[in-house]
């Protein structure tokens, strides 16, 4: 359990891509997105206390990940945290190492390059070895069996999520060239019911942020406060879990909203910055998270301008950020999800706040 | 920016998993055509593929329950891209059918191939069953996929 006795802000943030494919090298990203987010913050490597880094070894083809990052994050010689899993995780371990006094500053980074690899290929690797991984399933297929499993008693599921990827897309785009939703329901079928424009094109790219301790803030000046974290893990076997609702998001959720004090969501929360990687995944996260029709979704597209692994969630929380500081909404939530069909969910209350 | 040069990177390596004990008897099983659960003290729930642990009661498992080799088909998708078989390194192209089943007896649900890929012919709700390999090896491929029955 989490103490919010202190307030953890968000002091800055960076990211490089989401390009298709990015030739420099995965210390070049990373380093782009890190002096980026020093930049924006206002800070140097001396400033920073401790790092915590998102990487999983399989999707770099190496073993540590982070190793390859450890100069250019700055961790040489400072207190470094590898999370094998989402970047928002890493950014919600950040921020519990502040709450618990450890330290006052902390930098946060995720990456990942599927385009060196088969990326849906090597999602093979995260599961059972005995028993799943003779079969040769991968996260792809679990996917279209979730939204099969949704789509098995609603008729009209499909054509929604079509029209909730046109809309995605328009946004990611900003051009007005992007697909609708009869050229999505046209588009190749990957993993019935899902077609190739229902699911956020993948993409390279590194993201970073720096979060500080919050009660040391200039008095009047707007920052923006880190005010409920959540996350949860569910069953690994996907033949465990209820594939129509996402037990473990309702958890990640109510967590994160009893520690920023949040009662009723579907009132509260101004935007939300999802991480949907396959259409459906949007009404899973809409039903779980009690968001409402008075909440801004993905304002920008949110992945479907380019999906990242590992990298998703944290790019949602800067997405977040970005918007509460151009705009005075109140609060902001940023949703990660990583593992077979959301196996691991996470979840961070961000907000505008004048201390 | 000129292109970089991209170095090729291949890994090999063999792994010899420990099945444990409850993969040990459900492999040994498969040798007889026969599939059992592992079912929870507390919840009663009847887990397959059969695991040393309840994650929800958080009590280890020691009780077997038969289950049958049919059962319903409870989801399904049709993969149109090939996959790689991670035991014989072959490539399986495009269309297969990826199901989950829940064998009659059991509560949790098992995924395995389903032999029919024309997604007009296949419903959550139909029954399946088992189809085994002639030359058992005591593995999840002893079963080769599911047949729809209906």
């Amino acid at each position: 359990m989490t103490s919010a006795s202190t307030p953890v802000a968000i002091a800055g943030w960076g990211q490089t891509g989401p390009l298709a494919e990015d030739l420099r090298s995965i210390p070049e990203m990373v380093l782009d997105a890190v002096q980026a987010t020093l930049r924006n913050a206002a800070m140097g490597y001396e400033d920073i206390d401790a790092v915590v880094t998102a990487s999983v070894d399989v999707f770099d083809g190496m073993t540590a990940s982070n190793i390859a990052v450890t100069e250019v994050v700055g961790a040489v010689m400072k207190p470094e945290t590898r999370i094998a899993a989402d970047g928002l995780c890493a950014a919600i371990h950040a921020a519990c190492q502040i709450r618990a006094g450890a330290y006052d500053t902390v930098l946060v980074v995720a990456h990942a390059k599927p385009s060196m690899s088969d990326f849906y290929e090597l999602t093979k690797w995260a599961l059972d070895p005995i028993f799943l991984q003779s079969l040769g399933i991968d996260f792809l297929t679990f996917a279209g069996l979730q939204a099969a499993a949704m789509a098995a008693e609603d008729k009209d599921a499909v054509e929604r999520w079509a029209g909730l990827a046109a809309c995605r897309l328009a946004d990611a785009s900003g051009d007005g060239k992007s697909p609708g939703s009869t050229e999505i329901l046209q588009s190749a079928l990957v993993t019935t019911p899902l077609r190739e424009k229902m699911c956020a094109p993948l993409a390279d790219g590194a993201c970073a942020c720096v979060l500080r301790r919050g009660d040391d803030s200039s008095p009047g000046r707007k920052e923006i406060r880190l005010s409920g974290l959540g996350h949860d893990l569910a069953a690994n076997f996907i033949g465990d879990r209820e594939l129509t609702e996402s037990a473990g998001l309702e958890r990640a959720a109510a967590r994160a909203y009893a520690d920023a004090g949040i009662k009723q969501p579907e009132d509260e929360i101004d935007v939300a910055e999802p991480s949907v990687a396959f259409a459906h995944e949007e009404e899973l996260f809409v039903q779980s998270a009690g968001i409402s029709d008075n909440t801004i979704i993905s304002p920008h597209g949110g992945l479907f301008a380019g999906n990242v692994p590992i990298v998703a969630g944290l790019s949602r929380l800067t997405a977040a950020a970005e918007y509460l500081r151009r705009n005075n909404d109140l609060r902001a939530v940023a949703h990660g999800s990583w593992g077979p069909a959301g196996q691991g969910q996470a979840m961070v209350v961000l907000e505008n706040a004048i201390p | 920016m000129t292109r970089p040069v991209i170095i090729s990177h291949e890994m090999d390596a063999t792994w010899r998993y420990a099945s444990g004990v409850a993969m040990e008897r459900f492999a040994n099983n498969l040798l007889e055509r026969r599939i059992e659960a592992m079912q929870c003290g507390e919840c009663k729930r009847r887990y397959l593929p059969p695991r040393p642990f309840c994650g929800n009661c958080r009590v280890p498992l020691t009780d077997w329950a038969p289950v049958a080799s049919e059962g319903v088909l409870e989801a399904w998708t049709v993969v149109y891209l090939p996959i790689v078989d991670n035991r014989t390194g072959i490539t399986r192209d495009g269309p297969y059918a990826m199901g989950l089943i829940r064998l009659d007896g059991a509560d949790t649900t098992l995924n395995h191939y389903v032999a029919e890929t024309d997604p007009a012919c296949l419903k959550v709700g139909q029954r399946v069953k088992a189809v085994w390999r002639e030359e058992l090896r005591g593995a999840i491929d002893d079963i080769l996929h599911f047949e729809v029955l209906e």
